[in-house]
């Protein structure tokens, strides 16, 4: 029996995060200012949480400076993460029509050049009716479509990869303060990390699920064995009576490395807070590794470098 | 890799015909069968070697290079489908006809219809260009429609003349009638155009980095910006360096026609 691994008084569970194959694309949007941009990636990163109900699942990667954008504006590095590249292609038009194209001032362009090619401007410049013309530029095809504050300036395509969505971590807190507390600061230091989104409001989702429910129409339910309102309840619980709210994190990256480096800055913030903070655990979802090939070891990930 | 040199033995009064003659071509030949490879000059059919001196040497790439006077012969680098043809001096016409890969530079001017139904490629001219440059062969609906082409002097009459896909720079003056008949692409001038620019324009954009030329009442002013196209394109433009360098610091004024034809050309003029 291995010895449990604690750190500055939090136990981290020999376990593992359960991670799955999903097709993903980012795309840059700049606008006239940062403002502008953000609007229109906050709108079409909107009700993108999980690929159980939205169609994909989409967050703001980073911001970009003036010089790192293809037409010197200041932009948004956006990703999404959906189970087939033709519902990735379908949920990347949709938003992107919906949300990049009506919002004033907005641009639009791959972020990644190499994979297979999904629409970008290549459908929406019928918008233009007529009116739309293309212009290649450096062998990149782009499209502008007249609108109202000018022309919406979309590239034709953007490219498709591979990626691994569903990495995890479950912070088991003492209260729902020293919880939000531990995930704020865990989705903090990812968010200064490239190739990884979490999806959810916040980063955060306090409705973590497990596969299935006593409903067979529904796909998910409740993780009760992660549920303080349902200890002494349920068969088997993960939790004890210290422990009174759980928060979970997910994390969809680009790579393998990508997610599982998010998923190692996570628990060091959240070690930093420590169980003085109030963070008592933290653990990780997986499915018994029959489901997904990517398992991301907590103990693992924590080892120093050479040792991982 | 080689580096296969044609040496022009003498200045020959008829034209010299040299299509077929390729880096592609060369490079999967040896020394005597490329000494046999058939031109012609004039209505006569000639061995190569009886025109020029073959060599061969290791190189980095696919390179043939073309020496001697060179003015006399036409269809240099015709339907190059790849490598790099180096001319070292003038050539005569039809200079990068229908190229659909490759490099081509003419380190002096290049003849009539250089560049014509061009496809792909690069081909850089130090000197300049006779007339009807990157247009089309007499008789044929689409001129370039591909690549680059990049005329570090002047351009002489109905440069991009029915210029369907590609962009085409030129460094010094263009000639009457430019980019007349365009169907799309991109077309930059650094220095002043003849009469008639963009005339019967469909679509594409034409771009005076220069002096502007006398716009065309076809054409009316755009009240849009387009402020982000344009920072796309002249920072394209720009990596040609000389009129083109500071592009995408300066502010345009665009003009949208030609409204004799489809209408959906601009001119822009560099203020």
């Amino acid at each position: 029996m291995t010895a449990p691994m604690v750190r500055n008084g939090v136990v981290i569970d020999d376990g593992f995060a359960e991670a799955f194959p999903m097709k993903a694309t980012r795309i840059v949007i700049t606008a006239h200012n940062l403002d502008w941009a953000r609007h229109a990636a906050t709108a079409a990163t909107g009700f993108a949480t999980s690929v159980i109900a939205c169609g994909c699942e989409a967050g703001i990667e980073r911001e970009l400076a003036a010089d790192e954008t293809p037409d010197g504006r200041p932009g948004l590095c956006v990703l999404l993460f959906s189970m087939s590249g033709k519902e990735l292609a379908k949920q990347l038009e949709r938003r992107v029509g919906q949300c990049v194209l009506t919002c004033p001032t907005t641009a639009v362009y791959a972020g990644l050049d190499e994979g297979e090619a999904i629409p970008l401007g290549k459908n929406l410049r019928f918008f233009g009716d007529g009116w739309q013309t293309s212009k290649v530029i450096a062998g990149v095809r782009y499209w502008r479509v007249p609108v109202m504050d000018g022309e919406f300036v979309a590239q034709e395509t953007t490219a498709v990869t591979k990626g691994v969505g569903g990495g995890n971590l479950l912070l088991l807190a003492r209260d729902t303060d020293a919880a939000l507390a531990a995930a704020e600061a865990a989705v903090a230091a990812m968010r200064r990390l490239r190739g990884v989104i979490m999806p959810f409001p916040g980063g955060v989702v306090r409705s973590g699920s497990k596969v299935g429910s006593k409903y067979v129409s529904l796909p998910a339910s409740t993780n009760d064995a992660f549920c303080p309102s349902l200890v002494g309840l349920v068969a088997k619980t993960e939790l004890d009576a210290r422990i009174r709210c759980v928060m979970e994190i997910v994390i969809d990256g680009l790579t393998e490395q990508a997610v599982g480096e998010a998923m190692r800055v996570g628990m060091l913030a959240g070690i930093e807070i420590g169980a003085a903070g109030g963070l008592l655990r933290i653990s990780a979802g997986n499915y018994g590794g029959k489901l997904g090939p990517f398992h991301f070891h907590l103990h693992k990930l924590l080892a120093p470098e050479g040792a991982r | 890799m080689s580096r296969t040199r044609l040496m022009l033995k003498q200045r020959h009064g008829l034209r010299i015909d040299l299509r077929g003659i390729t880096p592609t071509v060369c490079a999967g030949l040896g020394v005597a069968q490329i000494e046999r490879l058939q031109v012609s000059q004039g209505n006569r059919a000639l061995a190569l070697a009886e025109l020029f001196a073959v060599s061969r040497e290791d190189g980095e790439a696919d390179e043939l290079r073309l020496e001697g006077d060179l003015s006399s012969c036409d269809r240099v680098g015709w339907q190059m489908d790849g490598g790099l043809l180096v001319a070292e001096g003038s050539v005569g016409d039809h200079a990068g006809g229908c190229m659909r890969a490759g490099e081509l530079q003419v380190h002096g001017d290049a003849g009539l219809l250089a560049a014509c139904e061009m496809a792909g490629g690069l081909l850089t001219v130090q000197g300049d260009v006779g007339d009807f440059a990157a247009s089309t062969l007499p008789g044929s609906m689409d001129g370039m429609r591909g690549g680059s082409l990049v005329v570090r002097g002047h351009a002489g009459a109905r440069f991009a003349d029915r210029m369907r896909r590609g962009t085409a720079v030129v460094f010094g003056d263009v000639g009457d009638f430019v980019a007349s008949r365009m169907v799309a692409g991109t077309v930059a001038i650094g220095g002043m155009a003849g009469a008639h620019p963009a005339y019967g324009m469909r679509r594409g954009t034409l771009v005076f980095a220069g002096r502007g030329p006398d716009v065309s009442p076809t054409f009316v002013p755009a009240l849009a910006s387009a402020e982000v196209f344009w920072q796309l394109l002249s920072r394209d433009l720009a990596r040609h360096g000389g009129p083109f360098a500071g592009l995408p610091a300066r502010r345009i004024q665009r003009h949208l026609g030609d409204l004799g034809v489809d209408g959906k050309g601009e001119l822009i003029v560099v203020t």
